[in-house]
This record gives structure tokens, C-alpha cells and sequence, in this order.
């Protein structure tokens, strides 16, 4: 054992970890003094790292690596050297062979990393906010949609889900809780300091990701920073590393749990014990007809070059995503050019970027992707029927919302096309060491071209009264300039050492959009490229449209950071930020910030302690907002729309659009963080503990209002009140490095309790304390979540079933907690039932590197809430005989009799949530490269995504939409997730 | 280096006063939206104006969840049951039937909100005229007088349905709103209506179409003073009658030789309807009656542009109480096959109907479909006749009403055989009625219907001027009048039809929506809720 770790500290410790150790059989064999050489590389690239210090253990005489990373030292066998480098992890490895190759392993899990924080970056040491960092070697591995996927479950506090198995959707995030009512619960996506989005840049094409989780951290950002902030840092060069860099892989997904629907043989023994469906004499498997074993590949060239004068980072990224239903796809193809030039002694930098980036993907609904009417079709249709005539044309039936789902398929034909380009500049001037002004500019536009085409063989066409065909085209583009001027000053007066930033903002964003229809074409030959063609345009029954608005945020914003000898830290912010979204009495707000933070570990009783390497102690307090989502929700404004018959013309009325509030500003967190950071046992574990309050005020909302003297029924307005309090654990062991074994491993844990507080307050006033959210459908066509005061947001709301009466009629409880039938059921008995949003958060990241194999295992779960199951809400019933359903729908219900009443939204199909996932499993194997002539490195590698769930959940799966005022609701046509196998490779020449 | 320091510093600089001059302003353009300050309206904007004010009347009326379901599924000629297709909705045209309806309810509340929509549009010109902001150079006077009345049209089916409603005539004030007893809505009715009545405008031509001039106004205060007595608990039958004789002694307007003149598409041609909605299948719509009547098999038989979906039809006891001679049977509901233009069987309707909440659903082809409002071949979603609210045969059968009730049956007689002259051209002499006659009770076969049968006979012939009532209900069945009607001659909260049961004479006022009630704490919900 190589280990400092004290015996029997090491004991209780390694207890559950010790089957690995096994590996860890040291080799004692004495021999005489030799000269040791090698090279010190960093794992994570392969690189030659310089200045690595190396010592002989017992003698401790050192020496350190050249340039190229090569070393030479004199020791026995039966030394130890101890290679030591800021920021990777220690190695201590025995002398006994030479050469002696080592990989050091960067320690970003520990204190000792660079943070990168609002306009800047911080030593992790002095940071005094909650932030999470994670590295581009801990990201999750595999055929990752977008850059949340990656740190699924690595960043205590950040729920990232995959909610949906549609190829162009990316995850579903939410920090700490949901805050708001109506907001959005987005957090500010910062791409190298620039707003953008989670797919902006390739997953390859990042190199780490931080989030500002406590408002203290991300105040500074304003009214963007309620949800946190992400910020995302692309790869860049460093030194002496010009390298081509090929990182490709395949995947093909399966469906992560399919719905046992009857097949024809059920229909056909149905049928004979007298349930009403219609034998068509044939066997159909609609969902086999609709879906596929999708092939996706994706491949990244990375190319880095220059010196430390000038150089450039070129990564081009390609990828060609199938969807597990047919015809749904998603292709992209992003590149991302940088250049860095520093001149005048390096006083003055100059860094340009450019982001290039195109997207492609069918559309088989108008203007979205998979039209997943599709898919509920494919469930509900009668598997004895066929999909096509002998003469090749589809069969259709009559029946309501009951259509041949190959035909839905088969009869549309659309795509999306998405360009972006985003071109970007800053220059940096550094008249002296302690100052850097800098200068950035930046131009982001997007543009997206829809176009959709039902043919003649598209079954709703008549429903619709389209004729032969219908066509529609749209498009939408985007432009964002932003500007921004920061100065920072940077000194160290003896041990006191400030910091203090200064700067100014200004975007401004335009969005327009366009958009056309016409049908009775001619012929459906034109798809949607010859809009003028149809009929429907000369007729007058064509639509068309088209909009455009901006807002502008214009940001001043200062920090101050202090800190005495790395152990007194603090530090203030303040940020007065007006939009052109607020109303006119509330156009300026001011977020402050101000946290502090002790390390206690560098003070002297401490410093020498064993045990603890690192402890410091955070307590943070900050003011962010969040701004309304439209441009002009505060002003009266008017528009032409509906027609008045006046003297025989139809003649367009003027009418307010809104209820024009000009009290509307931005909704009010206020944020109370304490944490602690640590690193214990000479870094064998470290990890944070952050606590938190955060009261959302003068919440958003479309508050209902009397009309009149209001126009309209509801206002947005600021009224409402939300607590969110939890705890958040990250955790980092350490417990094996050495030569050919490492094993490390990381546990989050987070917990959320929700609370809304209030949603009146003097100028708006409600009778009822509660409102409803989240709707059925038809047939039942009734809410199913309540939102109240006092409780938390997610809360199912409806009748609580108890049993089943032998005619097969729901036995509920009442108000009083009597049973009763369904059929005298009221308002008043309905009751909470659950709530949707998991209360607790666990996941357990390990990996393993044994010689040449590395090892990854990413394991999240989520517990304590309860899902919706619509498929079984729909399918679980047998009365409709018009439709399949499930083969439980025949099953008793409560082991009484089969059910046999309208389908009801009743707590029989709330269930349980909980769910444990091995999530990710990577398994790679790094080729020995005898030559380096042509490739430096060359890995390849196995991986699974989403691959095991362990939960009592009965639909497909647990991790369902957790966002909006109606979480938990698993919706009966979400497109279904799946499971991912992913083979591919990392090349570096 | 000297040099270049100074300049890069210089640049710095600028840099910062540019940015830090020019860039604080937050002013927005307007692009798609008009900002109303950088608005001035100009006597040329009237139209546009006024146009909020009438147009809320077409989601009122023939639209989803309009008007029309509401005064008919309440009451005993038309229902919803539940189809293959659905139409069990949650269950409410079923709620809607039995009188079960709750303050959530959809049609309710969509009519609450429609009715102060066009109040609010009302509210608003009127105070933009008073303050000056909309400059009207001529006919101010008239138009004011407009405005009010259309905002009392609104008044008065909220007085009609809710009963115990807010009145606010106050654009500009902020506060809640407080509760009116129907009592009082009812005075401010009839005080604002004869006050402003005269100042409309007494021509009828297509400048005053499908709007309020004398006329339609006379109407309203006719139909108000109709049913005081329900209002009020006092009657104002000769008021009723006086209002009539404005419209009658005008001369202004006919009773068509053609009954559906008045329903076809182009029906603005008719010189009988004094006040109607107008939809147009493109630039106005909203009429879509025919899409929730009709089946989806009727598309292939009017070659429909929009597959209908397929729902509410005639309670068949209505049905049983024509006159086979009458011709308004035939023209007010769709029966027996439905042939396409290729000469084949798309549907066949029957009058029956099992049960409103049939496991499965009542065939399509039970019950009959609503007729009466022209489906030209080729229709789309929406259709392009006008709703009529006013026509003059109900004029001349409100004041046939008022002199039976006032102990001239035989006046009232003539009226009525007058109506029916050109109802029954195949034995003419069925057309006329005695005053005996109307003094008869109701051939309505009351009754719940269990699987198509009748289970509980109860019968009309207890309804005092039964045949009067039932008159009405040939006369104007499917134009939202039945449930008004039944509540005037005691029916609505007394009589068992198809599956409905009383349940109280409180739920001859819907209850005030939920949603109202929770934004206005100043409002109570009405007695019995």
C-alpha cells in the first residue's frame, strides 16, 4: 500500500471498496542504484508535461521533467519516486523498472483548479460560491444529445433528464428546484462567455462546463441568472500541443422498455369470450411498422496549431442521428474556428472566433419533428388489420382520431434546416500585470427554414378539407449583438490580495418569423416548393403571417475579491441591469451579491494536520432575477385582426392585445448559500456540502383578473411568493492510483423541498388560494395537478381510488374518507395524490483504469415522487373496443373484477416513481503504440447509454418531463426513450 | 511601444464613451404590434374602432361553446350524447342536459366572457369618443347610442343567463367591480334602451345590417319587457306589445313567403331579420354548427371541405310533437338517407336515441341532425350564414304572447295563423289556429327515456298555453330561444325530457363561473349553488 492514509482511518474507509484492491500488489524487489528515465505525460491528452517535480521518497532528492516531458533520476529498486503536479493527482510508484512511463491524472475533482466565474476565472481555493465544475475527462461518455448530457448526475443540484427519445431534442435541466411559476426554468448558457444554447457547440467540442449554482456566484449576471448559469468552455490551445485529433463513434438504440399491447392472436382469443373487436384476418405489428434499429454516427476532427504568440483551434464536428421511430433523424454539421494572437510583449490579445453550424432534420409534423400522433396511432390500431391493399394503396378505417399510422407516416414529408452563425472578437489590453481591459463584440445570428407537405395518400387530407395535398413553409431568424467592456485589476499587497472588476453590457436581440399555407394542389408532386400552386390562395382560405420584435438588456456591473493569505476570502458584486422588457415604473433593478468564505485548513492548527488537506467554509447571499419572456408584455400595445361587417366590407376591427401592465418587472430571487469545500486524507476524499434558501418574489404570472375593468382575463403581473430550500452533497474518492490501476469515484446527492408561498399581494387578490394545471386530453378532459398555496408545486390532484365494485365501477373516497362510486364522486372529494418532482437526487460516477483499460460506470437514480402513467390511464381499460389497449386492461383491478366504466383520471394509475439507473457504461481500451509516427494515441471504446433501470414505475420510463407546473405527467404519445450502444474511436496523429 | 500604448489606451477610451453615451437608451420599435402611444386615431379609424364591439358577438353565438349550446342543450330540443367517436367530454353536454353543469363549466363561462368582451370594446369607444381621443365629426350622437346599445344586447343575456351581474358602464376606473341584483340590471336596461333607442339610426339597408339601428333595438327592449316577469317577478306584457308595434307599424320589415329564406347562406337578403350575427367562411368565421350536428359521413354528401365531427342532434320527444304537414320539420332537422351526389347512402337518420352516456356510444345515425341553417355543397369549417337573433315573425309571436297572456286569445290567434301561412302549403288549412286552441296544453310527450323508451310519462298538457309554447318550438327551434321559453312557460326546472330530471328552479340562472368569482371577491354566486 502506497497510500498516507493512516491504517485505521484507511480501514473504515476502503471497507466497501476493498474487492478492487486486490490489484493493487505492489513489486518488492531489491536492486542496486540505476538511473531511472521516462516521460511524464497527462493522461487526459497525452501530452508531455513540463516542470512535473519528481522525488526520490526516502532520500528526497528530486529532480524535474524537460520540456518534452522526459526526466532522469538516480534511485535503488526499492525506492518510491513521488511524482508531484498542481493540479493532477500524486503518484507514487515503485523504481524498479526504467524506462518508467507515467500518466498523470488531472485532479480536477480536487481544490487546486482554476473556476471559471462570471467575466473571469478564480482559483478554486478562494472561490466563495457554489460552484460545480466538471472536466472534459469526467463527462458522460457515448452518443451524448447535448452539453447537460454530460454532466448527468456530476453536479450536485443539476437535474438532468432525457425525457424524450426524439433525436432533435436535446435534455431537460433544472438547478435547485423550480423557482417560478410561469418562467422559464432555462438556465443562461454561456458558450465562452457568449449566450447560446446546450447544442450550441459540439459535446467533443467542450472542454469543461462550470455552473454558478447559488445566486452569490451568479448575481452578477442579473436578470439572466435565476436558474444558475452555465458556462461552457470550448477547447483550447495549449501550449505545444499542435496535434489532429479524431474522435468518431456508431450507436444504434433500442426502445428502452416497449408497451405489451394485444396482438392479433389477443384480439382473436378476445373476440371468442365475446369482447367486441373486429377480426380483419390478418396480423399487423404496427409498432414494428413505424419503428426501426436506428443507426447514428458522429465524427469530430479537432486541429490545434501555433505557439504561444499565435495559434488556432479548428474542431469540426459531424453527425448523423436516427430516431428510433422512422424517418425521424437529426443531422448537424458544426465547426468552430479560434484564433488567438497576443502582440506588443503580450500586452495586448487578440482572440477572433467564429461558429459556424448547420442543422438538418425531417419533419413529420408541420414545422416539428416526429409527429407522435404517429406513434399513439401505431398503439391503438387493430392488430389484425393491414396496413395496405393488395393494390398497394393504405388501408384506412373510419373512427374517431383512428388512422393508419403508416400512412400518417408515409403521406407527410418536411424538413427543418437550421443555420447559425456566430462570429465573435474581444481584444485584451494589459498596460500593466495587475490591469487587463478587455473588449468583446459579439454577432449571433440564426436562421431557420421549415417546410412540411402532407400527399395524396396522407389519410386526413379530406378531414381536413386539403384536397390532394397541403403544404406549409416558415421561417424564423434571430440576431443577438452583444457588447461588452470589463476592466480587472489584480494585486497582491503582501498577503492581501484584491481583485476588482468592472464593466458594461449591451444586447440587444431582434426575432422574426414568417410563415405561409395553401392546399388543393394540383398535384402533390410540389411538396412545399411550389406554394403558389394551390388553390386554396386564390379561394382566400390560405394563411399567412409574419412578426417581429426586439428587447434590450443593458447591463453595469462591479466586483470586488478579497482575501488575506488565501484564507480570509470575500467578495461583492453588484449589478444594475434595465431592459426594455419591464414597464416604464420599473425599468432599472439592482442585484447584489455578497459571499465570504474561511480556509480554515490554512490556518496553523490546521496546517499540519494528516487528515485534512483542504477545508474551507462559504456562506454566500445574492439577488437575481428573471425578465418576462415577451418583448412587449408591459406596454399597450393594439393590432388589426378580426372583421366587423360594415356597410357590406368586412372591415378589420383594432383591438389591445394585452392587459398592459406597467408595474411589470423582473421576478425576484433572493438566494442564502452555506457550504463547505474539502479535501481529506491527502485528497483520498474531497467534495462540497452546500446548503441553500432561495425565496423567489414578485413572481411572474398570468394572474387572473376581472373582466372589466380589465380587458382581458388575466395580466401578467409580479405577485406570487416560492421557497425552495435543499442540500447538496458532492463527494470524491480517491482510492487507488498507481502505474497501471486508478479507480476514482464520485458521489452527488441533492434534496429540494419546494414551497409556494404566496400568489396575492395588495393590487391582485384571489378568492381561491389554488389554481390547476395540466390537462388529459379527451377523453376524460380534466386537470390533473394543483397548485397551492402552502404546498409544494407537482401535486397531483383528482379522486383517490380505493377498490373496484363488481359491476366494475370505481370505489373512491369521499371528503369525509368514505367510500363511495365514482358515479356520486364531486369537486370536493378530490384530493392530493402525489407529487411529481423527485425529492431526492443520488448518482455514483466511477471509473477504473487497469493498464490500458478504462472503466467508466455513471449511476443516477431519482426517489420519492410519483408519475402519471397516461399509457395506462388510456390503454388500461377494456371498454373502448374500438381501440387496442394493453393486455393489462383485462386484469382485475384491485384482484376485484375488470373494469368496466369511462376512463378516469383516478390515483390507480399514480404511481411511484423511483428509479435507480446505470446509466452509462464506457469501457476503452488505449492501444500500446509501439510507433508514434502517424498517431500519438489511439483509443477505442464500448458504450452503453441509459442501459439498466431498476423501479416498480410500469411504463416506459421514470424519468419523465419534470418541468412546468405539471411535472410527472408521462405523456401517452411522448416519443419513447431508448437505450444506446455506442462503439467508437479517439485518434491523435 | 510608447506610442502604440498611448493609442490602444486612446482607443480604450473612445471605446468607453461611446458605449457608455449612447447605449443606456431602452426604447423598443414597434414591428408587429402597434404600441397604442405612437397611435392617433382619426375619424377614418371609426370602423375599426367600433369593429371590437360586434365582433365578440360572433364567438357569443354560433361558435364553440357559444350561445347556441347553451340555450339549447339546457333545454329539450337538442342534445349531445355520446358518439363512437367521443362526445363524452368529461361529461359535459351530459352535465349540460341534466341541469348538473358546476361553475367550471365551459359554455357558461365562455358566454360570461364573450358578453363582458363586448361590454369592455363598448366601454372603451365610449370613452375614447367622451375624452376626444377618437375625433368623430358626424353622427357622434348615433354612434354613442350604438355603442350603448350593443354593450345592453350584452347586458341582457348576461341579465338573462347569470341574472346577478356587475354593471359597468366606466372605462377608465380601476376598481372591482360590484354586483347588480337581475332587478337592477333590468331597470338599467330598460332606462338606457329608452333613452338611446330613438337616437339609432332608422334605416335599413346594408349600412345598418347586422347592426343596431331602431329596430333590432325595439326588438331587444320587446324581448325584455317579454320576460320581465322571470326578471323581475313583475310583467310588462303591453310594454312588450308596445315595442312590437314600433317594429310592426315601421313597415320596414316582411315575414318571407319562404321559411329558410332566413337561413340560408345568403341570408341577408331576408327582409324579415331585423338583427343577426354575420359570419363569412373566410373573412369572418365562426358559424360551425353544422360541423358538430353533422357526421362524418355527411362530408361525401355536401362535399364538405372539413370532415364534421359528429354530436348533438334532436331529442326525438321534440321531434314527435310536429305536425307531419309542417313543413319546418323538414326544414329545421336532417332525416331519413343522406345521398351523396354519386347517388349513394352516406347516412340514414332515425329519431331515436338510446342513452346520452351509451357505453360506446349512440350510432351516428340516431337522432336527427340540425337542418335549418343551409349546408351549401362545398362548405367549409365554417359556414357563411348569419345567426339571426331578431326576425320579425318573432316580433309578431312576442306580441301574439302578450295578448294571450292579457286575455286576447283570438288577436293572439291571428298572429299565429299568420306565422304559419307558409308552413304547411301541402293542406293549407292546418295553418290556421283558434284562440282555443293556443289556450291548450303542450303535445310535448314529457318523460325520462331509459334505452330508448320512455319509463316516466308526465306529458305537456298540464303547460298552461302548452300550444302557444309549442309554436314557439317549431317556429324558432334551433335558434337559441328554447331555453328562455321553457323558463317562461314553467317547463325548464319542472319536466323530465330524454334523461334529464328537475333538479330546481335555481338553475333557471347558471351558476357565475369559478374563475369569475376568484378574481372579484366583490361578487357572490347565485342562490342555490
Amino acid at each position: 500500500m502506497n497510500t498516507k492514509i493512516p491504517k485505521k482511518i484507511r480501514a473504515t474507509l476502503l471497507l466497501p471498496l476493498i474487492a478492487l484492491l486486490f490489484c493493487q500488489i505492489g513489486i518488492l524487489q531489491a536492486q542496486d542504484n540505476q538511473t531511472i528515465t521516462g516521460t511524464v505525460k497527462s493522461e487526459e491528452n497525452d501530452q508531455p508535461l513540463p516542470g512535473v517535480s519528481i522525488t526520490v521518497q526516502k532520500t528526497g532528492k528530486g529532480t524535474t521533467t524537460d520540456i518534452n516531458g522526459h526526466y532522469q533520476i538516480k534511485a535503488t529498486s526499492a525506492d518510491t519516486l513521488i511524482f508531484h503536479f498542481v493540479g493532477y493527482h500524486e503518484q507514487h510508484v515503485a523504481a524498479d523498472h526504467s524506462p518508467l512511463d507515467i500518466a498523470l491524472q488531472n485532479a480536477s475533482n480536487l481544490l487546486g483548479d482554476v473556476v471559471v466565474v462570471g467575466y473571469g476565472t478564480e482559483k478554486k481555493e478562494v472561490v466563495t460560491g457554489a460552484i460545480g465544475t466538471v472536466k472534459s475527462k469526467d463527462f458522460v461518455k457515448g452518443a451524448v444529445k447535448d452539453a447537460a448530457q454530460l454532466i448527468t448526475g456530476k453536479v450536485a443540484g443539476l437535474s438532468v433528464s432525457s425525457s424524450t427519445g426524439d433525436p432533435t431534442e436535446g435534455t431537460e435541466i433544472m438547478l435547485r428546484g423550480i423557482s417560478t411559476l410561469m418562467s422559464s426554468t432555462a438556465p443562461l448558457i454561456l458558450i465562452d462567455g457568449i449566450p447560446g444554447d446546450l447544442k450550441t457547440v459540439a459535446p467533443e467540442d467542450i472542454a469543461s462546463v462550470d455552473v454558478l449554482k447559488d445566486g452569490s456566484a451568479a448575481a452578477i449576471y442579473g436578470t439572466r441568472a435565476t436558474n444558475g448559469v452555465i458556462l461552457i468552455t470550448t477547447k483550447q490551445f495549449n501550449k505545444n500541443q499542435s496535434k489532429l485529433q479524431y474522435d468518431g463513434y456508431v450507436s444504434v438504440q433500442t426502445i428502452a422498455k416497449r408497451p405489451e399491447f394485444l396482438d392479433a392472436a389477443d384480439y382473436r382469443r378476445l373476440i371468442k369470450d365475446g369482447v367486441a373487436y373486429t377480426d380483419y384476418g390478418t396480423s399487423t405489428d404496427w409498432f414494428g411498422a413505424i419503428s426501426r434499429t436506428p443507426v447514428s454516427h458522429t465524427h469530430n476532427f479537432l486541429l490545434q496549431g501555433g505557439n504561444a504568440q499565435t495559434n488556432y483551434t479548428a474542431n469540426i464536428n459531424y453527425s448523423n442521428w436516427q430516431g428510433l421511430l422512422k424517418r425521424s433523424n437529426n443531422a448537424n454539421l458544426r465547426a468552430n474556428f479560434d484564433i488567438n494572437h497576443a502582440m506588443f510583449n503580450d500586452k495586448v490579445k487578440i482572440h477572433l472566433n467564429a461558429i459556424m453550424s448547420k442543422r438538418k432534420y425531417w419533419t413529420g409534423g408541420d414545422g416539428y419533428s416526429f409527429n407522435t400522433y404517429i406513434y399513439r396511432q401505431a398503439l391503438i390500431r387493430n392488430p389484425t388489420d393491414s396496413i395496405r391493399h393488395a393494390d398497394g394503396s393504405f388501408v384506412t378505417r373510419d373512427g374517431y382520431f383512428y388512422d393508419n399510422p403508416v400512412a400518417l407516416l408515409e403521406g407527410v414529408d418536411g424538413e427543418n434546416t437550421e443555420k447559425e452563425l456566430r462570429l465573435n472578437g474581444s481584444i485584451t489590453y494589459q498596460p500593466i500585470t495587475s490591469l487587463i481591459f478587455k473588449l468583446l463584440a459579439s454577432d449571433n445570428s440564426w436562421m431557420q427554414t421549415r417546410g412540411y407537405a402532407t400527399n395524396s395518400s396522407y389519410p386526413s387530407n379530406d378531414a381536413n378539407g386539403w384536397g390532394k395535398s397541403y403544404a406549409s413553409r416558415g421561417q424564423s431568424n434571430t440576431e443577438d449583438h452583444l457588447l461588452e467592456f470589463t476592466a480587472n485589476y489584480d494585486k497582491a499587497f503582501g498577503a492581501h490580495h484584491i481583485n476588482i472588476l468592472g464593466g458594461y453590457s449591451y444586447q440587444d436581440a431582434m426575432a422574426e418569423g414568417f410563415w405561409e399555407n395553401n392546399w388543393y394542389f394540383p398535384t402533390d408532386v410540389y411538396g412545399y416548393n411550389n406554394m403558389g400552386a394551390g388553390d386554396a390562395l386564390s379561394e382566400g382560405s390560405a394563411g399567412m403571417g409574419s412578426s417581429k420584435g426586439e428587447y434590450k438588456l443593458i447591463g453595469f456591473f462591479g466586483r470586488l475579491n478579497y482575501n488575506y493569505a488565501e484564507k480570509y476570502l470575500f467578495m461583492a458584486s453588484l449589478r444594475r441591469e434595465g431592459s426594455s422588457k419591464f414597464g416604464k415604473n420599473y425599468r432599472w433593478g439592482m442585484f447584489p451579491a455578497v459571499s465570504a468564505g474561511w480556509r480554515i485548513s490554512q490556518e496553523d492548527f490546521l496546517k499540519s494536520s494528516k487528515v485534512i488537506d483542504d477545508l474551507k467554509l462559504r456562506i454566500g447571499f445574492g439577488i437575481t432575477g428573471t425578465a418576462p419572456s415577451d418583448n412587449y408584455d408591459a406596454l399597450t400595445t393594439l393590432n388589426y385582426g378580426d372583421r366587423f361587417l360594415y356597410n357590406g366590407n368586412w372591415v378589420q376591427g383594432l383591438s389591445p392585445t394585452r392587459n398592459p401592465n406597467p408595474n411589470l418587472r423582473w421576478e425576484q430571487k433572493e438566494e442564502y448559500n452555506i457550504g463547505v469545500d474539502f479535501s481529506l486524507f491527502n485528497h483520498f476524499v474531497s467534495g462540497s456540502i452546500d446548503a441553500y434558501r432561495r425565496n423567489t418574489k414578485d413572481m411572474l404570472y398570468d394572474y387572473p383578473v376581472p373582466v372589466p375593468p380589465y380587458l382581458y382575463s388575466t395580466i401578467l403581473a409580479n405577485v406570487g411568493q416560492m421557497r425552495n430550500e435543499g442540500l447538496e452533497v458532492l463527494l470524491n474518492f480517491n482510492p487507488v492510483t498507481t502505474k497501471d490501476f486508478a479507480w476514482n469515484s464520485g458521489v452527488t446527492f441533492s434534496t429540494n423541498k419546494n414551497t409556494l408561498v404566496s400568489i396575492n399581494n395588495d393590487e391582485f387578490n384571489l378568492t381561491q388560494d389554488w389554481f390547476t394545471a395540466g390537462y388529459t386530453g379527451e377523453p376524460i378532459q380534466t386537470y390533473t395537478h394543483r397548485v397551492q398555496v402552502g404546498q409544494p408545486i407537482g401535486n397531483f390532484y383528482g379522486w383517490k381510488s380505493v377498490g373496484i365494485d363488481e359491476d366494475g365501477v370505481w370505489k373512491i373516497l369521499n371528503k369525509d374518507n368514505e367510500v363511495i362510486s365514482i358515479k356520486d364522486a364531486t369537486e370536493e372529494d378530490k384530493r392530493v395524490l402525489g407529487n411529481g418532482l423527485p425529492k431526492y437526487y443520488l448518482s455514483w460516477n466511477n471509473t477504473f483504469r487497469y493498464k490500458q483499460f478504462d472503466l467508466s460506470i455513471n449511476m443516477h437514480g431519482a426517489f420519492d415522487y410519483q408519475v402519471l402513467d397516461f399509457l395506462r390511464l388510456f390503454y388500461e381499460n377494456p371498454r373502448n373496443a374500438q381501440y387496442n389497449m394493453l393486455k393489462s386492461a383485462f386484469n382485475k383491478v384491485y384482484n376485484t373484477a375488470q373494469l368496466d366504466y369511462d376512463l378516469s383520471y383516478v390515483s390507480y394509475y399514480v404511481e411511484n416513481g423511483d428509479y435507480w439507473k446505470i446509466d452509462n457504461i464506457t469501457l476503452g481500451y488505449t492501444l500500446p503504440l509501439k510507433n508514434k509516427k502517424t498517431f500519438s494515441s489511439a483509443r477505442i471504446y464500448a458504450s452503453g447509454l441509459n442501459l439498466v433501470t431498476l423501479t416498480g414505475y410500469k411504463g416506459i420510463d421514470p424519468e419523465v418531463n419534470r418541468s412546468g407546473l405539471a411535472p410527472g405527467n408521462d405523456d401517452r404519445d411522448k416519443y419513447p426513450t431508448t437505450r444506446t450502444f455506442t462503439l467508437g474511436v479517439n485518434l491523435t496523429f | 511601444m510608447k506610442p502604440l500604448n498611448i493609442l490602444y489606451k486612446g482607443l480604450l477610451l473612445a471605446g468607453i464613451l461611446t458605449v457608455t453615451t449612447n447605449c443606456t437608451k431602452l426604447d423598443v420599435t414597434d414591428y408587429s404590434e402597434i404600441i397604442s402611444d405612437n397611435f392617433n386615431p382619426t375619424a377614418d379609424d371609426v370602423a375599426s374602432i367600433i369593429a371590437p364591439v360586434y365582433i365578440s358577438f360572433r364567438p357569443m353565438w354560433a361558435d364553440w361553446y357559444g350561445n347556441f349550446d347553451l340555450q339549447e342543450e339546457s333545454a329539450d330540443a337538442i342534445v349531445t350524447p355520446v358518439r363512437p367517436n367521443g362526445w363524452y367530454d368529461g361529461g359535459t353536454y351530459i352535465r349540460m342536459h341534466q341541469h348538473l353543469w358546476t361553475p367550471t363549466e365551459g359554455q357558461p363561462e365562455t358566454l360570461w366572457y364573450n358578453c363582458f368582451n363586448g361590454i369592455n370594446a363598448a366601454n372603451r369607444v365610449l370613452s375614447q369618443i367622451e375624452s376626444g381621443e377618437l375625433p368623430i365629426t358626424d353622427g357622434k350622437e348615433a354612434i354613442v347610442a350604438e355603442m350603448k346599445v350593443a354593450r345592453d344586447f350584452c347586458y341582457y343575456e348576461l341579465m338573462d343567463n347569470f341574472g346577478n351581474v356587475p354593471i359597468v358602464t366606466d372605462f377608465t376606473s380601476n376598481d372591482l367591480p360590484q354586483q347588480s341584483t337581475r332587478k337592477e340590471v333590468y331597470d338599467f336596461l330598460i332606462s338606457e334602451l329608452k333613452e338611446n333607442i330613438p337616437l339609432l339610426s332608422d334605416e335599413v339597408s346594408s349600412k345598418t345590417y347586422g347592426r343596431f339601428n331602431q329596430w333590432a333595438g325595439y326588438s331587444l327592449l320587446a324581448k325584455i319587457y317579454l320576460n320581465a316577469q322571470v326578471y323581475t317577478g313583475t310583467a310588462a306584457w303591453q310594454d312588450c306589445i308596445d315595442a312590437c308595434d314600433k317594429v310592426i307599424n315601421s313597415g320596414k320589415y316582411i315575414l318571407e313567403s319562404d321559411y329558410k329564406s332566413n337561413f340560408i347562406t345568403e341570408n341577408e337578403n331576408s327582409q324579415e331579420l331585423i338583427f343577426t350575427v354575420p359570419y363569412d367562411e373566410t373573412k369572418a368565421p365562426g358559424f360551425i354548427i353544422h360541423m358538430k350536428t353533422l357526421k362524418p359521413a355527411d362530408q361525401k354528401v355536401y362535399n364538405l371541405q372539413a370532415q364534421p365531427w359528429g354530436g348533438s342532434c334532436a331529442v326525438p320527444q321534440f321531434i314527435h310533437t310536429y305536425d307531419p304537414d309542417d313543413s319546418r320539420l323538414a326544414d329545421s332537422w336532417i332525416s331519413g338517407p343522406q345521398i351523396t351526389p354519386e347517388g349513394e347512402v352516406a347516412i340514414d337518420y332515425i329519431d331515436s336515441l338510446i342513452n346520452i352516456d351509451q357505453a360506446g356510444g349512440n350510432p351516428f345515425n340516431y337522432g336527427y341532425p340540425i337542418g335549418k341553417y343551409e349546408i351549401k355543397m362545398g362548405a367549409k369549417g365554417s359556414l357563411s350564414n348569419d345567426f339571426p337573433i331578431f326576425r320579425y315573425a318573432d316580433i309578431l309571436m312576442m306580441k301574439a304572447e302578450c295578448l294571450l297572456r292579457t286575455g286576447k286569445a283570438d288577436e293572439a290567434a291571428t298572429l299565429v295563423t299568420q306565422v304559419r301561412q307558409r308552413d304547411f302549403k301541402s293542406n293549407p288549412a292546418k295553418a290556421t289556429v283558434t284562440g282555443a286552441d293556443l289556450q291548450k296544453g303542450s303535445v310535448y310527450d314529457y318523460g325520462y327515456v331509459k334505452n330508448g323508451k320512455i319509463v316516466t310519462d308526465e306529458g305537456g298538457a298540464d303547460i298552461q298555453y302548452g300550444r302557444f309554447y309549442d309554436e314557439l318550438g317549431w317556429e324558432f327551434a334551433a335558434e337559441a330561444h328554447r331555453r328562455q321559453d321553457m323558463i317562461r312557460f314553467g317547463v325548464y326546472s319542472t319536466k323530465m325530457w330524454f334523461q334529464h330530471k328537475p333538479v330546481g328552479t335555481y338553475r333557471t340562472l347558471f351558476s357565475i363561473p369559478e374563475s369569475v368569482l376568484n378574481s372579484n371577491s366583490n361578487l357572490k354566486q347565485n342562490p342555490g349553488y
